[in-house]
């Protein structure tokens, strides 16, 4: 596994699971169906405030674990992080 | 079939995994936020799975009513080897669900007694045997992700999973009481709540034959709950958030079908399971909804059967007869014409009773007030119970309703059927005894103790978020001790508002981590934190109380219902309140002292309640170990009010509450009674009622009779009215307007009396509730009066007051009663009562010696008397430390022949001798022995003890300062500023400017009118107590030391507050060990200065 952490481009369909992603001049098409999941942070570290009704976002981190594939590369496993706040993306991890 | 089809549309779905905020230090919502928030979902039912226990199900099946939805209840509990499952009770079955589910936690929570250390859990064959019952299904168990085959499918393969199932089918082999839980929060694919662990546990039930169900193992409202979650888990664990392994994220949140749906599409990939999988949740959630009538036999009352209460016949015979004999025993001597009146109150009294069908509930307390009377124990009733003629009569309570004007529907009316509240109060070293004897009574099946829900408020809050953010434990100290009287739930409110909080303010602005402690302290306020023993209630019930209540052990061994006393009443429990009283047990005391010493039998039931010289003491305001009317407010009340008979006493007591406070009642009262001006009564009709009390509506008693004089409506609808007052004001106007009105009454009598009942609200008090207490209150001044010595032995001994014990000690110097010191050969584990040469004294206990253990206070008493030191440290085996701390305090002067042969010093020495040789036991055969027995070992010349040291030591030792009050080392510098004594304020005239000082003996900060926060300090000088008042602005001025600071200097200016009373009004205070300080180092400088 291997630990990234960049951004990238993410290209999502109508229910806003990835189908491509382009990362350092490469352009990845998702090949199987896309795995939500929910992480978290330990904002005991990070945040300023916990006051009543601030969200679960100071806690919370969408994950998206997708097997894609560059070209006619062999497929391999991604792990993307979707920030709501800005719709942002994150490549975070790469499985072997 | 499509998502969009009308089918998957119109199903609907049951929360069946909830856990509310009594899963402690788990689960964040309160019952009926969810039970609020499931019916704005337009769900029909909603569960309560608790961990261990029911502890929110009574809370929840109520919540579910108001909501008109369908109530569920299980409980999430380990199962011995098997992991944690979900146990319900199935429903719509004459209780017999209801009933196995109690055993089974009952079961689980009896096995963890005792030293065993063992886990709540319950065996598998407890289980098997009682989730059915001839062959009914009695419970369901839902195997979810924390079970055995939960964990399999993650950790372990397909067959060992499969296989664990399969156990579980053989152990419960009726089908109806085993299904699979599927769960998913989405969590990390492959791990714990994951929805691959979702898919696999789905497969297996489905190979099984297993209906699976959905949930979502709830335990917030909110996603934003979770932050709450998180700090819930530190407090669990017992550590900072880090260091375990904290909750995956924040999914276990309470969410609408529509988010359920979906998930249950996500999970099992296929519309047809989908919906399958939601048709099994809904088929399980109606098999579970419970009917809490015949369920959980809901809000009917129950009582001891006959045969437990050694009655035989109709019990309202029994009852009838039982009270009428009872008139002879109270109105003895009375003629017939005398006794008419008690005759016709008892008979309406007892035809309510038997209307109510309570007449085995009065039997029952009766019985229970018979019991502990013969156990020679003393009681009081307290409360409206004391409005009773027949709780008089049938010597459950001990003030005469006739007598002191109390109303029986204040009490009990045929307009309400729930169980009213008789409590007694009883000496409180022998509670526990009363607790034991009710369980050998009536027997363990009918008996249990009654819980109590401990919640989380301010300074609680503030150590576990403090915990929780991985706080050093002196820091966190120091934030609670500054929080003070106020809620939590504000905390961020009150930073800019308190003086004292203005220095954490700061830190606030710039510390991350405080600022963070401030959000969650306020997360936490208010949520339930454990439970405990309530401190009073006994449930006594019939034999099926144990198929109605789950019980767990408590700190006594008795076993204790997961209810509270919220849920007696809808549970239609009856609940006695025992209630230790610390004062009934020190006037006990008292009265064995008197007997012990001078023989005589004071029966303090049976004294007068006009005795002059009492109520002469008590208008001195030296009230202090008075019963009610001890605290500074009451003593400068008693000042202004100047009591003389006992009905003053109820009025006084009832008069200082936060109600009449804020209401302004008590000056008019006062002003009437001293006749600055003339009371108004308002109409002719209700002089009557409002004579005693100087035209002011002060107890409920009198609102109930000015609705039945003006509109004609029955006492009992009138006690209706009273309560209704407090919701739905609008409705009692209409009433009380409309038939005022038809009765004749003047709009402007109207009015005048509308404004007051309006504004009655929360103010008044239960006269009967008064009286109740007012019979201690004067019990306890007239043995102060009479037997100051014995009375002040037995305040020693059982400590009732709010004060500490040195200020007991002051006390007992103003009135110059003789404290003897520590002595091992004559100090006992109880303060006795000693003749002396002079008259009588009290001897010190051996108790208030810091550091002593149980054991070496027990071999003391038991070995005393000692020949001299070596004796004692021989026979009574103290450690180093103790023998030591007993020379400190002189308890071994007369072991070396009394102070004037020996020096405090050669005792120490002595004493450092034999210790010393204690760690070498075996001497050397050359030497000479130490001779044990002999005096002339005593070493001689080793300096005396300066007095100030002297007092030191038994302020560390004993916290008191017995020699001398501990002021007396300042009084040069005291002297010098022209500190004015607190025994000479009272001569001084009103608005003199005063410095007073002394020790912090209280500090008060009473809900005011104005709203605005009013500090009283209590200072002691040894002279008496004088109190100061401190506003906003002295507030402010003296933040520093306004709470915490033991020794104060106070500048202010007096003020008289009636005949006896003078208070201070506080503009500054210092912290007088502070100014001492600077005082001698500037007094060494001068000495200096002059030598130069």
């Amino acid at each position: 596994m291997i630990q990234v952490d960049e951004t990238v481009k993410v290209l999502t369909n109508q229910s806003g699971e990835p189908v491509r992603f382009s990362w350092r001049n490469g352009s990845y098409q998702v090949t199987s169906r896309p795995e939500r999941w929910y992480s978290r942070k330990p904002w005991w570290l990070e945040a300023s405030r916990a006051q009543r009704g601030i969200g679960a976002q100071v806690l919370e981190v969408e994950m998206w674990r997708i097997t894609a594939s560059k070209g006619i590369n062999s497929p391999n496993q991604f792990e993307l992080v979707h920030s709501q706040a800005d719709d942002g993306w994150q490549l975070v991890r790469i499985f072997g | 079939m499509a998502i969009g089809s009308n089918l998957w549309l119109s199903m609907s779905f049951t929360h069946l995994n909830v856990s509310s905020a009594y899963s402690f230090h788990f689960g964040t919502a309160k019952p009926d936020q969810l039970a609020q928030a499931a019916a704005s979902f337009s769900q029909d039912a909603l569960a309560i799975t608790d961990d261990n226990g029911l502890y929110g199900a009574v809370k929840h099946i109520g919540a579910c009513l108001d909501q008109n939805i369908a109530p569920i209840v299980g409980v999430r509990l380990k199962v011995e080897n098997r992991g944690t499952v979900t146990i319900f009770s199935r429903g719509h079955n004459k209780g017999i669900g209801w009933a196995a589910l109690c055993k089974i936690v009952s079961k689980a929570q009896t096995r963890a007694q005792g030293k065993t250390k063992k886990e709540i859990a319950i065996s598998e064959k407890d289980l098997s045997e009682l989730v059915v019952l001839d062959g009914k299904p009695t419970c369901t168990i839902l195997l979810g992700p924390e079970s055995d085959i939960g964990q399999a499918v993650i950790k372990a393969n397909a067959t060992v999973a499969a296989r664990k199932l399969l156990d579980w089918k053989e152990l419960i082999p009726v089908s109806e009481c085993l299904s699979v839980e599927i769960v998913s929060h989405l969590t990390e694919p492959g791990s714990s709540y994951s929805t691959l662990q979702a898919k696999r546990m789905l497969q297996l039930a489905l190979t099984a034959g297993l209906k699976p169900v959905l949930t979502n193992a709830v335990r917030y409202l909110e996603p934003d709950d979770a932050l709450t979650g998180d700090v819930l888990d530190a407090a669990r664990h017992l550590e900072p958030l880090g260091i375990f392994t904290p909750q995956a994220n924040a999914q276990a949140w309470l969410k609408p079908e529509a988010l359920m749906k979906k998930l249950a599409l996500e999970i099992t990939q296929s519309q047809e399971l989908a919906t399958k999988l939601l048709k099994n949740t809904e088929e399980l959630a109606n098999a579970l909804r419970l009917d809490p009538v015949s369920d959980c036999d809901w809000s009917r009352p129950k009582t001891p059967e006959k045969s437990a209460l050694g009655i035989e016949g109709n019990p309202f015979e029994v009852l009838w007869q039982k009270a009428h004999s009872g008139i002879n025993w109270r109105y003895p001597n009375y003629s017939e014409d005398k006794l008419l009146p008690v005759r016709h109150r008892l008979h309406q009294e007892l035809i309510t009773i038997n209307k109510l069908g309570f007449a085995t509930y009065f039997l029952t307390v009766a019985d229970v007030a018979q019991m502990i009377r013969d156990m020679r124990i003393r009681t009081a009733a307290r409360g409206s119970g004391a409005g009773s003629l027949t709780n008089y009569l049938l010597g459950i309570s001990g003030v005469d309703p006739i007598e002191h004007d109390l109303l029986f529907e204040r009490f009990l009316s045929t307009e309400r059927s729930s169980l009213p509240d008789i409590d007694i109060d009883v000496e409180s070293a022998r509670r526990h005894d009363i607790y034991r004897a009710i369980f050998k009574r009536y027997g363990g099946n009918r008996v249990t103790l009654l819980s109590m829900q401990s919640t989380y408020r301010g300074r609680g809050a503030v150590r576990d978020g403090g915990l929780a953010l991985g706080f050093e434990e002196d820091q966190i100290d120091e934030i609670a001790k500054s929080i003070w009287r106020f809620s939590a739930r504000n905390f961020r409110g009150m930073l800019s508002k308190k003086p004292e909080l203005e220095k954490l303010a700061q830190l606030v602005e710039h510390d991350r981590r405080l600022n963070l402690l401030v959000d969650i302290t306020e997360r936490l306020d208010r949520l339930p934190r454990h439970i405990s023993m309530h401190p009073c209630g006994v449930i006594l019930g019939n034999q099926d109380l144990l198929s109605l209540t789950p019980v767990e052990p408590s700190g006594l061994g008795l076993p204790m219902s997961q209810f509270d006393k919220d849920d007696m009443d809808p549970m239609g429990m009856l609940k006695l309140d025992i209630l230790g009283v610390r004062m009934q047990s020190s006037m006990a005391y008292a009265i064995r002292e008197i007997e012990r010493v001078s023989g005589k039998t004071i029966d303090l039931d049976a004294i007068s309640r006009d005795d002059k010289e009492t109520f002469r003491q008590i208008r001195t305001t030296n009230t202090l170990g008075v019963f009610q009317i001890e605290s500074p407010g009451q003593r400068e009340l008693t000042g202004k009010h100047q009591p003389t008979e006992f009905n003053d006493l109820t009025i006084q007591i009832s008069l200082f509450r936060p109600g009449p406070m804020k209401g302004n009642m008590i000056a008019p009262y006062l002003d009437g009674r001293h006749g600055f001006v003339k009371p108004d009564l308002i109409h002719p009709d209700l002089a009557p009622i409002l004579k005693s009390t100087q035209g002011v509506v002060i107890f409920h008693e009198q609102v109930l009779k000015i609705l039945n004089v003006m509109t004609g409506c029955s006492l009992a609808k009138a006690d209706e009215l009273r309560r209704t007052l407090e919701k739905d004001q609008k409705f009692v106007e209409k009433f009380f307007r409309q038939n005022a009105t038809k009765r004749g009454y003047s709009k402007a009598v109207v009015d005048r009396i509308w404004s007051v009942l309006e504004g009655f609200g929360s103010f008044g008090f239960c006269k009967a509730h008064g009286a109740a207490f007012a019979l201690p209150t004067y019990q306890s001044a007239w043995l102060k009066t009479h037997y100051p010595t014995e009375f002040l032995a037995g305040l020693f001994t059982h400590d009732p007051g709010m004060y500490p014990k040195r200020l007991l000690l002051s006390e007992a110097r103003r009135l110059g009663v003789k404290i003897l010191p520590l002595d091992v050969n004559k100090s006992k584990d109880e303060y006795l009562v000693e003749k002396t040469a002079d008259g009588l004294a009290i001897r010190m206990a051996i108790t208030d010696l810091h550091g002593i253990s149980n054991s070496e206070i027990t071999r003391i008493i038991k070995q005393a008397p000692f020949a001299d030191l070596a004796d004692f440290y021989l026979r009574a085996c103290p450690s180093r430390a103790t023998i030591k701390r007993l020379a400190l305090v002189g308890a071994l002067d007369e072991l070396a022949g009394g102070s004037t042969d020996h020096t405090r010093g050669d005792i120490l020495e002595r004493v450092r001798q034999l210790t010393a040789l204690k760690s070498k036991p075996k001497l050397d055969e050359n030497q000479p022995m130490l001779d044990f027995e002999a005096k002339e070992q005593m070493p001689s010349g080793f300096a005396a003890i300066s007095t100030a040291g002297q007092i030191q030591a038994e302020l560390d030792l004993l916290g008191m300062d017995i020699t001398d009050h501990q002021l007396a080392k300042y009084q040069p510098m005291l002297d010098q500023m022209g500190v004015v004594r607190s025994s000479e304020l009272v001569g001084l005239r009103s608005k003199t400017e005063v410095l007073i000082a002394g020790v912090r003996v209280a500090t008060q900060s009473p809900p005011m009118r104005s709203g605005k926060r009013v500090v009283f300090i209590t200072l002691d000088d040894g002279s008496g107590c004088s109190d100061a008042t401190f506003f906003d602005e002295a507030q402010s001025r003296s933040s520093g030391v306004l709470f915490n600071t033991k020794l104060l200097l106070i500048s202010g200016k007096t003020r008289r507050t009636g005949v006896k009373g003078v208070s201070i009004m506080a503009e500054n205070a210092w912290d007088l060990s502070q100014l001492w300080q600077d005082y001698r180092q500037k007094n060494q400088l001068v000495a200096v200065e002059n030598r130069k």
